[in-house]
C-alpha cells in the first residue's frame, strides 16, 4: 500500500507540473521556464518555511506554498517583460535558457548547498498533493468557460484576429505566463517537501521536456488533460515493472513508442478520447436574454477623419496622402485595382499597421505609431479580413462569442465562487452571439468548427463575429468574395440594415455593380492615391476610374470591374435619357 | 594565444553539431530533438565499428555517415511526415522527435549498454602541432577544417543547387512547392538525411576529441547547439559556424576568468541576450510577416 501512496502522490505532483505547461499552451505560448520557476520557488521557500506553525495555527507548508507561488508569479512577470515579444520556438528557447540560467545560478549558491542538494522537511503526503491538484484543476475548469478562457483560446488560434476583437494580447499572454508561474511555484514547493531532498540539477531541461510531454500527451484542449497525461506517463513504468518487462532498455523503448503513437494518432491528446459536446456553449435564441446595449452615437456623427494619411515601405508608397471622412449611418466604399493600397489603408484605420505620414482620428483615437489595434477595437471598430482569419478550431458560436469580448464582462472570479451573475452574464453574451449568428444565416451551424465551414459561410461568420462587438464603425474587406449574386444581394441588404441602425460602414469590394448599388459614397484608389471620390453615379461616369481599371494589365478582377463600370455607366446614361423621354426607364 | 586556439577548436565542435541541426531547424523550420540521439548513435556505432570490426577510423566515418542518413530518413518519415498539415505540427513534431530520439537511445542501450565507451587509444593519430606558441592536436585541426568546409559546401548547396532551392521553397510554402511539381517528401527526406548524417559524424569527431561517449552526450551538446544557432542567426550556415566559434571563445575565456562552475552560464546568458536584443541573430534576416 505504501508504494502506491507514493505513486499516487507522484501522479498528483506531475499533474500539477503539467498544468503549469497547460496554462501557457491554452494561450498558444510555448514556455519551458516553468521548471526553473519551480526550482526558484522550492529553494527560496526553504529560507522561509518555519519549523513550527506560525502563530500556533498557520501550517508551515501553507507559508511555503504561498511564498513559493508568489516567487513563481514575480519571477514569471519579470521574465515575461523582456521575452513576451518573442513567439513560438523563440519564446521556447529563451525560456529554456532562463531555466538553465536559474539552475546554474542555484548550483553556485552556498545557501542551496549547490550540487550536493538540500534537505527539506517532509510536509507533503498523498492528501495534500491531491487537494492541491484538485484546486488547480478547479481553477482551470472554471477558466475554460469564462471570457478570459475564450480570450486565451482566441490568441492561440489567431493573435491578429484576437487583437482586432479588442483583446489586449500582450496583457493576456503575460497573464497566462504569470498563472503558469504560480502553478510552477506551487509544484516546486510541494515537490521538494514531498521528496525531502532536492538539488538544482533535478530541475533541468529534461525535467522541463517531461513536463511539456505530460501536458501535450494529456491534451491541451480540456482541463483534465494534464491529469490524464500524468496518470499515463507515471504509471507506465510501474505497470512495466509489475509485468516484469523492465530490463534496462525495454522501459524507455516502450515509453518512447507509446508517446509516438499518442502524438501521431491522437491529435487532441488523451483528453481527446473523452466524448464531449463539440461546443461549450449552446445557441440562446431567447430575445429576453439579450442585454441592453449602449446606443450608437447619433446619425451623422463623424467617426473617422483621415488627413493626408500615408504609408510607405522603404521607398515604396503603398498609400499616399489620403483624405477621408466617414459618419455613422453612412456606407463608404473603397474600390481600386489590386495593389491600389485599399487593404493597407484599412489596416491603418484599424490600427493593424502604423501610418508613416499624415494624421487621422478614428472614434476619437489618434492614429499614431503606438496606437494599438485592440484600443481601437475597444472604442468600437470591428473588421473582417480579406484573407479569412477565423479561430478555426473553435465552434462558429464560440467565434462569435469572442467577437462579443468588448461588450461582455469577465466572469472568471464570479465563476470560481459560482455566483449566479456569472451564469447570467454568460447567457447574455451567448444571446448576443446567437442573435448575430442567426442574423447571417448560420444558426444551424453553431456547433460546427469554423475551419470546417464552407468558404461563403466562413465569410458570413467573420461578419457575425465583427457584429457581435456592437461596433460603431464596421470595416469589411472584400466580404462578398466567393459569393454568388444572390448571396451578395443578401449581404447588401444586411449592410443596408446596419447602416439604417446607425453603424458607419467602410467597405472594400471588387464587385463594382454591388458597390455602386450599395454605397452612399465611393473613393477610388490607384497606386496608393485617391483618384476619384463621390457618389456612385459620379464614380460610374468618371473616365479616370475606368482608365485605372483598364490600365491594370493582366488583372482579371480589374477587367471584370472595368466591364461592369462601363455597363453601369451606360445604364446610367441610358436611364437618364430614358427618364427624360418616356416613363419606362428600363 | 593558447586560450584563443582552444576556444576556436571548442567552437568548431559546437559548429559541427549546429550546422547539421540548423539545416532542418533553420531551413525546413522544424526543430528535430532526435538530433541529439543521432549524435549519440554516431559516436557509439563509430566506436563499435573501430573496436569490434577492427576497421580504420577513415572507414568508420563513411559508415557512420550512411547510418546517420538512414536515421534521418526514418525520423522524417515516422516522426515528421505524418504530422504535415496538422495545425499543431510544430508542437507535435517537437514531441514526436523526442519520442523517436528516446527509441533510438533505447536501442543503443540494448546494443551497447549504458556505460561510457571509448575509442582505442590508437584509433586516431595523436600528432601534436604547434602554431604561434599554442599547441593543439591534428584531430582538432581536422574538426575545424571539416566545419569550415561543410559550411562552405552546404551554403553553396542551399543557395545554388536544385535541392537547396527545393528546400527553401518548401520552407516558404509546402503547398505551393507541391503545386510547382516539387517532390516535397523526397526533398524533406534528403534534408533530414544530410542533417542527421552530419550529426552522426559530429558524434564520432566529438568523441574522438573528448575520448568518451555514452548515451547522454548528445543532450549535453544539443542545448549548446541551440545557443549557437540562435546566436549566428536561424537558418544561416555561416552564422552557425561563427556562432559556434564565438561561443567556444566565450566559454574558454569565461572558464579562465570566473571558473568552470559558471561556464554554462555563458552559453545561456548569450542565448538569452541575443534573443532579447536581436532575435534574428548576427547573420539572420528578419522575416516580415504578411497580414
Amino acid at each position: 500500500m505504501f508504494e502506491y501512496s507514493s505513486l499516487l502522490t507522484f501522479i498528483a505532483l506531475t499533474a500539477i507540473l503539467a498544468f503549469s505547461f497547460y496554462a501557457v499552451l491554452i494561450a498558444g505560448q510555448l514556455s519551458l521556464a516553468q521548471v526553473g520557476l519551480a526550482s526558484l520557488a522550492a529553494f527560496t521557500s526553504s529560507l522561509v518555511v518555519p519549523n513550527e506553525p506560525l502563530f500556533g495555527f498557520i501550517p508551515p507548508l501553507l507559508i511555503g506554498v504561498v511564498f513559493g507561488m508568489a516567487v513563481g508569479v514575480i519571477a514569471a512577470f519579470v521574465l515575461g517583460l523582456p521575452v513576451m515579444r518573442l513567439r513560438g520556438v523563440f519564446l521556447a528557447i529563451a525560456t529554456l535558457a532562463f531555466g538553465e540560467m536559474v539552475r546554474i545560478f542555484l548550483i553556485n549558491q552556498s545557501w542551496t548547498n549547490g550540487a550536493q542538494g538540500l534537505s527539506f522537511p517532509k510536509l507533503v503526503g498523498i492528501e495534500t498533493a491531491w487537494i492541491a491538484l484538485a484546486l488547480v484543476a478547479f481553477w482551470f475548469w472554471r477558466l475554460s468557460g469564462s471570457r478570459m478562457g475564450r480570450a486565451f483560446a482566441a490568441i492561440r488560434e489567431d493573435e491578429l484576429a484576437a487583437t482586432t476583437m479588442g483583446i489586449d494580447v500582450p496583457r493576456y499572454r503575460m497573464a497566462s505566463f504569470v498563472i503558469a508561474g504560480a502553478v510552477a511555484g506551487l509544484y516546486g514547493v510541494l515537490f521538494a517537501h514531498f521528496t525531502r531532498f532536492a538539488d538544482p540539477n533535478q530541475f533541468s531541461f529534461e525535467a522541463a521536456v517531461d513536463g511539456l510531454v505530460t501536458a501535450v500527451v494529456g491534451g491541451t484542449t480540456f482541463f483534465v488533460g494534464p491529469l490524464l497525461g500524468s496518470v499515463f506517463l507515471s504509471t507506465l513504468p510501474e505497470l512495466q515493472r509489475t509485468l516484469g518487462i523492465d530490463a534496462g532498455w525495454i522501459r524507455p523503448a516502450i515509453s518512447g513508442l507509446l508517446l509516438l503513437v499518442v502524438i501521431l494518432f491522437l491529435p487532441g491528446g488523451l483528453a481527446g478520447l473523452i466524448p464531449r459536446r463539440r461546443s461549450s456553449t449552446k445557441l440562446v435564441s431567447d430575445p429576453a436574454a439579450l442585454p441592453q446595449l449602449e446606443p450608437l452615437p447619433a446619425r451623422g456623427t463623424e467617426v473617422m477623419s483621415l488627413r493626408g494619411l500615408g504609408k510607405s515601405y522603404g521607398g515604396v508608397r503603398a498609400v499616399h496622402d489620403v483624405d477621408l471622412t466617414l459618419a455613422t449611418g453612412e456606407i463608404l466604399g473603397l474600390i481600386g485595382p489590386n495593389g491600389a493600397g485599399k487593404t493597407t489603408l484599412v489596416n491603418m484605420v484599424t490600427g493593424v499597421t502604423a501610418p508613416t505620414g499624415g494624421s487621422g482620428t478614428v472614434l476619437g483615437i489618434e492614429l499614431a505609431a503606438k496606437t494599438r489595434a485592440h484600443r481601437l477595437a475597444s472604442a468600437g471598430i470591428a473588421r473582417t479580413f480579406q484573407q479569412i482569419k477565423l479561430f478555426n478550431r473553435l465552434s462558429a458560436l464560440d467565434n462569435v462569442l469572442v467577437g462579443g469580448y468588448r461588450i461582455s464582462r469577465d466572469t472568471l472570479l464570479r465563476r470560481l465562487v459560482f455566483l449566479p451573475s456569472a451564469r447570467r452574464f454568460e447567457r447574455q453574451a451567448a444571446a448576443v452571439a446567437s442573435a448575430q449568428l442567426i442574423r447571417v444565416g448560420l444558426g444551424d451551424k453553431a456547433t460546427t468548427a469554423a475551419g470546417d465551414l464552407s468558404y461563403g459561410d466562413q465569410r458570413r461568420l467573420e461578419i457575425a463575429r465583427a457584429l457581435a462587438s456592437h461596433p460603431t464603425l464596421l470595416v469589411l474587406d472584400e466580404p462578398a468574395a466567393g459569393m454568388n449574386h444572390v448571396e451578395a444581394e443578401r449581404l447588401s441588404e444586411l449592410i443596408r440594415s446596419l447602416a439604417a441602425d446607425g453603424v458607419a460602414v467602410l467597405i472594400i469590394e471588387h464587385n463594382v455593380r454591388m458597390m455602386l448599388a450599395l454605397c452612399d459614397r465611393i473613393t477610388v484608389l490607384n497606386f496608393g492615391e485617391v483618384i476619384a471620390a463621390g457618389t456612385p453615379e459620379e464614380i460610374a461616369r468618371d473616365p479616370r476610374v475606368l482608365e485605372a481599371y483598364l490600365g491594370a494589365d493582366g488583372d482579371a478582377a480589374a477587367a471584370t470591374a472595368a466591364e461592369e463600370l462601363a455597363e453601369v455607366a451606360a445604364d446610367a446614361v441610358k436611364g437618364h435619357d430614358d427618364a427624360a423621354g418616356t416613363e419606362d426607364a428600363r | 594565444m593558447q586560450l584563443f586556439v582552444d576556444g576556436i577548436f571548442l567552437g568548431s565542435i559546437y559548429a559541427l553539431f549546429a550546422i547539421g541541426f540548423t539545416l532542418v531547424f533553420g531551413i525546413l523550420d522544424r526543430l528535430n530533438l532526435a538530433h541529439a540521439a543521432v549524435f549519440s548513435a554516431g559516436a557509439l556505432v563509430g566506436i563499435e565499428v573501430v573496436t569490434r570490426w577492427g576497421l580504420s577510423i577513415w572507414l568508420a566515418i563513411p559508415i557512420v555517415f550512411a547510418l546517420g542518413a538512414l536515421l534521418g530518413v526514418l525520423i522524417e518519415r515516422i516522426a515528421f511526415r505524418p504530422l504535415a498539415g496538422r495545425h499543431d505540427a510544430h508542437f507535435a513534431g517537437l514531441i514526436s522527435s523526442i519520442a523517436f530520439g528516446a527509441i533510438i537511445l533505447s536501442v543503443l542501450q540494448a546494443l551497447y549498454g549504458a556505460d561510457t565507451r571509448r575509442f582505442p587509444a590508437d584509433a586516431f593519430p595523436s600528432t601534436r602541432l604547434e602554431f604561434l606558441g599554442a599547441t593543439f592536436s591534428l584531430l582538432q585541426l581536422m574538426i575545424l577544417v571539416i566545419s569550415v568546409g561543410l559550411m562552405v559546401v552546404l551554403t553553396w548547396v542551399v543557395a545554388k543547387s536544385k535541392l537547396g532551392r527545393g528546400m527553401r521553397t518548401i520552407a516558404e510554402n509546402p503547398h505551393a512547392a507541391a503545386v510547382l511539381g516539387l517532390n516535397v517528401g523526397r526533398i524533406s527526406s534528403m534534408t533530414f538525411a544530410i542533417s542527421s548524417a552530419l550529426g552522426a559524424v559530429a558524434g564520432v569527431l566529438f568523441t574522438l576529441n573528448v575520448n568518451a561517449a555514452n548515451l547522454g552526450i548528445g543532450h549535453a551538446v544539443e542545448l549548446k547547439a541551440l545557443a549557437v544557432i540562435i546566436l549566428g542567426g536561424l537558418g544561416s550556415l555561416p552564422g552557425a559556424l561563427i556562432g559556434g566559434l564565438i561561443l567556444g571563445l566565450a566559454e574558454v575565456y569565461a572558464v579562465n576568468t570566473v571558473g568552470s562552475s559558471w561556464r554554462d552560464m555563458v552559453a545561456f546568458g548569450l542565448l538569452f541576450l541575443v534573443l532579447i536584443i536581436r532575435p534574428q541573430g548576427i547573420f539572420g534576416a528578419r522575416k516580415v510577416r504578411e497580414v
